[in-house]
């Protein structure tokens, strides 16, 4: 008691977000919408907000092509797939790797936050990253999973 | 997991009315919330935006009915007072399992809610209905800011309340549940920003609750759900109060198997056998209340509790009290070899080490303690024979259960029970001296050879040494060489369909009760406390035995 182990904790706070994530790509892809569309954008009636010219590269990959929404979709897949972690992924080392959840949590922060409905997603990342980023500085370890044990280099 | 998903939830008729009770009213709100919000002609403005608000109504509806709910089973103080008179409609027992429920149900249609949320105010910003943007609905109103704030809310706390994390670090659970108190302010205010209006422009008043609901076309359901919030701050306050009349910590024992036992005195503190209570040491820490059960029975002077020191509030009341984690491990280690040991330290494993503030020169931190808390292991006087099993260190409650009983037997007033049963399943016995030395007395007392059967059995593995030990002392000896009490000790793990078998057929041939007729009914409880794949097992056996002439019931308890 007494001692929480922070990189077990982030991993269930990074799969909800991850999940979250996903199912925000989900209607992201029939509600398309630029989250920041109303920094310099007009309100329409009807219509809504008019995005501003200096968002176009946004409005491009959000709501003409919802590539965005596909990233973080497919990122977010990726997430849950190796914080189960599914058993392609558990042969592998890396799928031990704090760092790399770091770095693809604050990904996903970064993707979610574009568009309409990842907002909470991204915060949540963000939250999982940071509590990955403790979990790194008291250099916690993630333990070896039990079919992989004793397999040496091969697991 | 023998049993298959379905059959444990549809084949087990009272999980499948539980079932169709619990998840047939969700469904039915829904559907209401839905089709009065669909059929509302002054709110044809939001119908508009058809199925989304449909659903979001539906969900909210729902949702304002788990809100009423997830506190219900935390009442802990009306629930220990109405169960045992409910045990028959409900486990009142299983209230987390209940909370939980409330909780998977909530975070499911808070899915939806939001999902449909988020749809609606995009729809809003396109339409224009209402002249605002979908983030001035997200960000700006009530309904948007609540929302949001919920929903993280519940992400910190379903996260940290998680088995594992609680077993790691139960502060961690404990102060972040507390949010509860942030997340029930947002819930009876999520709707204060009369988002469901039939006007153009929110209603606001200048009197409670703040908007009119002449416009404001709302559930209000807060006006229903609030109650029990209201009710659950009211116990708290009572706890907190309670907590706080005087109660003195008299005496710590210091047990050669390392268990502190806590004697405390609290005039108003009133308890049966077999609860637990709540142990709060401000020295140590200040918020923190530890569960322990109540090892003292009633007839005590005092109320004790047996704490081993295993986790690290338990160690640093250890060293406050001048037995730390290191001088304990010293005489654990020793009791556990304890069986050759013994005659030359002179210290037989009942002894224990007293520490007194008027003898010693240590003083004693001041205790709060709140509770008690119930158990079904009340109910024993009400059957004809109680079969207790305690497994490791669920064999607590049952020291308080079997001192109760001893000093009932004294006055001769043991209700229905004619018998009992105690089978203790442990690894290591040694480890567990206190409770030998109280089991000990408990049997030098009795007179009925019949009415009280210990039954232990140790599933450690032995080592040959040991087993030599136990051949050679055994053979003979008054007293078992390993408890040193006069009843054997079992090794290897019970078999209880044997065992409840055999208890069976001698309760059907009359010779178990001598004098009770077999066209009677005779009425077995089962009281076990442990580990849940032991209370499966166990609970089976005690079901395949049942009959039309003996009635066995099973029950478990919570820790």
């Amino acid at each position: 008691m007494g001692n929480l182990i922070w990189h077990e904790y982030a991993r269930l706070v990074s799969i909800t977000a991850s999940v979250y994530a996903v199912w925000s790509a989900f209607f992201g892809l029939f509600y398309r919408k630029f989250f920041w569309d109303f920094v310099g954008g007009t309100l329409r009636d009807p219509g809504g907000i008019e995005p501003s010219p200096n968002a176009a590269v946004f409005i491009t990959l959000i709501v003409k092509v919802p590539v965005i929404q596909m990233l973080s979709m497919a990122l977010g897949m990726f997430m849950i797939a190796m914080e189960f972690p599914i058993p392609p992924l558990k042969k592998l080392a890396i799928h031990r790797s704090l760092v790399v959840r770091i770095v693809l949590l604050l990904f996903q922060t970064f993707l979610t936050i574009l568009y309409y409905q990842g907002t909470n997603a991204a915060i949540w990342s963000l939250i999982a990253a940071v509590s990955y980023g403790r979990a790194e500085m008291l250099k916690e370890k993630m333990a070896v999973a039990k079919e992989n044990k004793g397999r040496g280099g091969r697991a | 997991m023998g049993e298959s998903w379905f059959r444990r939830e549809f084949l087990t008729p009272r999980r499948l009315a539980f079932n169709v009770i619990f998840y047939g009213l969700h469904f039915f709100f829904f559907g209401y919330g839905w089709y009065s919000q669909a059929t509302n002609q002054r709110l044809a403005g939001l119908n508009s935006l058809k199925f989304s608000v449909w659903a979001s109504r539906g969900a909210g509806l729902v949702l304002a009915f788990d809100g009423g709910l997830i506190l219900i089973p935390m009442f802990r103080n009306i629930i220990r007072f109405v169960r045992p008179k409910l045990t028959w409609l409900f486990p009142a027992d299983e209230n987390i399992w209940f909370h939980r429920q409330v909780a998977y149900s909530m975070a499911f249609w808070a899915m939806v809610h939001t999902t449909a949320h988020y749809v609606n105010f995009i729809n809003v910003e396109r339409t224009q209905i209402r002249k605002q943007t979908a983030l001035q609905i997200h960000y700006t109103q009530p309904g948007g800011i609540t929302g949001h704030f919920m929903l993280l809310i519940m992400v910190l706390m379903y996260t940290t309340a998680h088995h594992k994390v609680r077993a790691q670090c139960f502060e961690v659970f404990w102060y972040t549940h507390h949010l509860a108190f942030f997340f029930m302010i947002g819930l009876y205010t999520h709707a204060t920003g009369c988002f469901v209006r039939d006007s153009v422009d929110p209603d606001y008043i200048s009197s409670f609750p703040f908007y009119s609901t002449q416009h404001c076309l709302g559930y209000l359901s807060w006006r229903f759900i609030i109650w029990p919030g209201i009710i659950y701050f009211g116990e708290r306050m009572w706890r907190e109060y309670r907590a706080r009349r005087t109660t003195r910590l008299s005496k710590v024992l210091v047990h050669p198997s390392g268990a502190m036992e806590l004697r405390i005195i609290k005039p108003s503190f009133k308890y049966t056998a077999g609860q637990w209570l709540f142990v709060q040491i401000p020295e140590i820490s200040r918020f923190q209340w530890h569960p322990f059960t109540i090892t003292s029975a009633p007839e005590d002077p005092y109320v004790s509790v047996h704490i081993r020191q295993v986790g690290d509030w338990t160690q640093a009341l250890g060293d406050r009290l001048g037995v730390g984690p290191s001088v304990v491990a010293n005489m654990t280690s020793a009791a556990l070899k304890g069986a050759e040991k013994e005659e030359k330290s002179g210290m037989t494993r009942g002894d224990f080490v007293e520490l007194d503030p008027a003898i010693a020169s240590i003083t004693l931190p001041a205790v709060r303690i709140d509770g008690p808390y119930g158990a079904p292991a009340e109910d024993v006087f009400k059957v004809e024979v109680a079969v207790l099993i305690g497994a490791g260190i669920g064999v607590t409650p049952f020291a308080s259960i079997l001192k109760h009983i001893w000093y009932m037997q004294r006055k001769g007033r043991l209700g229905t029970l004619r018998r009992v049963e105690f089978f203790w399943v442990c690894r290591d016995a040694p480890s567990f001296g206190w409770f030998q030395s109280l089991l000990q007395e408990v049997e030098a007392a009795q007179a009925d050879p019949n009415f009280l059967r210990i039954n232990i059995y140790l599933t450690q593995k032995i080592s040959e040494d040991m087993l030599w030990n136990i051949a050679v002392n055994d053979a003979g000896a008054e007293y078992d060489p390993l408890t040193l009490l006069r009843t054997r000790t079992m090794f290897g793990r019970p078999d209880w369909m044997t065992i409840f078998g055999q208890m069976k057929q001698a309760i059907e041939t009359g010779q178990y009760l001598p004098g009770s007729k077999s066209q009677l009914k005779t009425k077995v409880g089962t009281y076990f406390c442990g580990p849940g794949a032991l209370a499966k097992s166990i609970k089976e056996a005690t079901l395949a035995n049942s009959g039309s002439t003996i009635d066995f019931t099973f029950a478990k308890e919570h820790f």
